[in-house]
């Protein structure tokens, strides 16, 4: 366990090297920049509509909470989706390629140290790309009067962050069962999209009994982002987010680690 | 040094290495010897712990490589068939790493490196990105990675494969030269796998030769030309005692 910070050193350094990290960053603050004028736009226009009709009792319930944050948090969601897989196809893919895996298994490194060592940088990465997305309620908190609610916002926040760590560990799992990175990156993709679409496969009906339908929307990552952007910060929750990380680093160690019985 | 017990290793049906024992001493430097795909690289696969065996150990340095398999790895120095090389970093940091991993203290890791780098003639190149160095720069930063812990152990997969004709002098050079250390360092048991024979003439005091998964001959080097034979006929004669019997079996 002592070199799981040498292993994602190594990892972060070697993102940064390649153009695809910026890439990644830029584009994330663009659209991050987009959605944050599109979603506070929208807001200002429905409050400037509530002032015309006077209804005193909407404008009495608007807050930049839940008519913009909770938007633009989901939005931004939605964009992680899109880019963690970019982040984490190479993560076990390139080892192989590199024929560098053969150098970690045969160092003194348990398989942990090396599964753990990419899931932390991967993890770091995406820390920073919501970091980058907090700015923008930093700046209504600064500038806007009154601004937004502090404890929904954070709570928002940490559920993006763990959102951003179950793509990692998904990821991550990906990248270890192939030599390829596009199709690292193909099959993360698959499977994060197959995960959004849960409530609304629950909701068609096909899944039968209340339980099923319960069952598949509790495997929707945005299911629990949501409750974590209105402010409820419920064990349920975080415990899905452990659950689902935990998981997919077992069967990431296990898939690295098939190559010794294969 | 390397104790192998009846080193097994079995894919499905297909025996790729059947039984081999051996046991090399300190500072020896062995030939491992045999065709392509006599089951060389499966043999050292499993003596690093890249790959278990399906029946039989290994001890290195006195460490079994399944009840104490940290620590028989990081006895081992490892020259796969490709280096291994991650190719955005440079040489330098790239052995540091190497290094880091294998256990190296902190405060010995810059002279380590620095010694590594200098032995295998790469100080000129530290700060060169591994991905723009030549085949033989690169198969130098293979074994400086594979010497920079002063593993007890070196174990080099068909070290010179693919090089030009300069480069696998030097390169065979540079594993003389670790063979036999200079004063106040500790020295390497060498195994050293190849099919290429003058390597071996040059380098190496003692012969393993594996043929389709099995030990056939383990002697010294100069054992085995006594007769007058060369290594070449030594090992043509070898081979193809086994091939009758195949045609017949099959």
């Amino acid at each position: 366990m002592r070199h799981i910070a040498d292993v994602a050193g190594r990892e972060l350094r070697g993102l940064f090297v390649s153009p695809v990290a910026y890439g990644i960053l830029s584009l994330f603050s663009v659209l991050a920049g987009i959605f944050f004028i599109v979603t506070l736009s929208a807001f200002s226009e429905w409050v400037l509509r509530l002032q015309q009709m006077q209804a005193i009792e909407a404008l009495a319930q608007a807050n930049l909470n839940d008519g913009m944050i909770a938007m633009f948090y989901q939005s931004m969601g939605v964009v992680l989706l899109f880019l963690i897989p970019g982040i984490t196809m190479s993560l076990f893919a390139s080892e192989k390629t590199n024929g560098t895996q053969e150098l970690l298994l045969t160092s003194p490194l348990t398989i942990w140290d090396i599964v753990l060592g990419k899931f932390l940088a991967g993890a770091i990465f995406t820390t920073l790309l919501v970091a980058i997305v907090a700015a923008y309620p930093a700046v209504l908190w600064i500038y806007g009067n009154p601004g937004p609610e502090l404890g929904k916002t954070i709570s928002g926040l940490l559920g993006l962050l763990l959102v951003s760590w179950t793509y990692v560990s998904i990821g991550a799992f990906a990248s270890s069962l192939t030599r390829s990175q596009v199709l690292a990156f193909l099959l993360t993709f698959v499977i994060l999209l197959m995960m959004m679409f849960m409530p609304a496969i629950a909701d068609l009906g096909v899944a039968g009994t209340s339980e099923a339908r319960d069952f598949f929307r509790y495997l929707s990552a945005d299911v629990h982002l949501d409750q974590l952007v209105r402010g409820l910060v419920d064990t349920k929750d975080l415990a899905y987010f452990a659950v689902m990380i935990g998981t997919f680093l077992v069967f990431t160690k296990t898939a690295v680690e098939s190559v010794r019985w294969r | 040094m390397i104790e192998a017990r009846g080193l097994t290793k079995r894919y499905g049906d297909v025996v790729a290495v059947d039984d081999v024992s051996f046991q090399i001493g300190k500072g020896e430097v062995v030939g491992f010897l045999g065709p392509n795909g006599a089951g060389k690289t499966t043999t050292m696969r499993m003596l690093t712990g890249f790959v278990p065996p399906t029946d039989g150990t290994a001890v290195i340095a006195g460490h079994d490589i399944f009840t104490d398999p940290i620590a028989a790895r990081r006895a081992i120095g490892y020259l796969p068939e490709t280096p291994p090389l991650y190719p955005e970093m440079t040489v330098e940091s790239y052995v540091a790493y190497v290094a880091k991993i294998n256990d190296v203290a902190r405060g010995k890791r810059k002279p380590a490196v620095a010694r590594a780098l200098e032995r295998c003639g790469l100080a000129d190149v530290r700060r060169r990105v591994i991905g723009t160095l030549s085949k033989g720069y690169r198969q130098r930063v293979g074994l400086a990675q594979a010497i920079v812990h002063v593993p007890p152990v070196l174990i080099l997969d068909e070290p010179t494969v693919g090089l030009d004709p300069i480069q696998v002098r030097e390169i065979r050079q540079l594993i003389s030269d670790l063979a036999s250390p200079e004063q106040g360092e500790s020295q390497h048991t060498v195994v050293l796998s190849t099919h290429i024979l003058p390597e071996v003439e040059a380098i190496c005091r003692r012969v393993i030769l594996v043929n389709e998964g099995r030990k056939v001959i383990d002697k010294p080097l100069s054992e085995l030309t006594a007769g007058g034979m060369t290594l070449d006929e030594v090992f043509v004669r070898e081979i193809m005692k086994e091939a009758p019997a195949e045609q017949a079996a099959s």
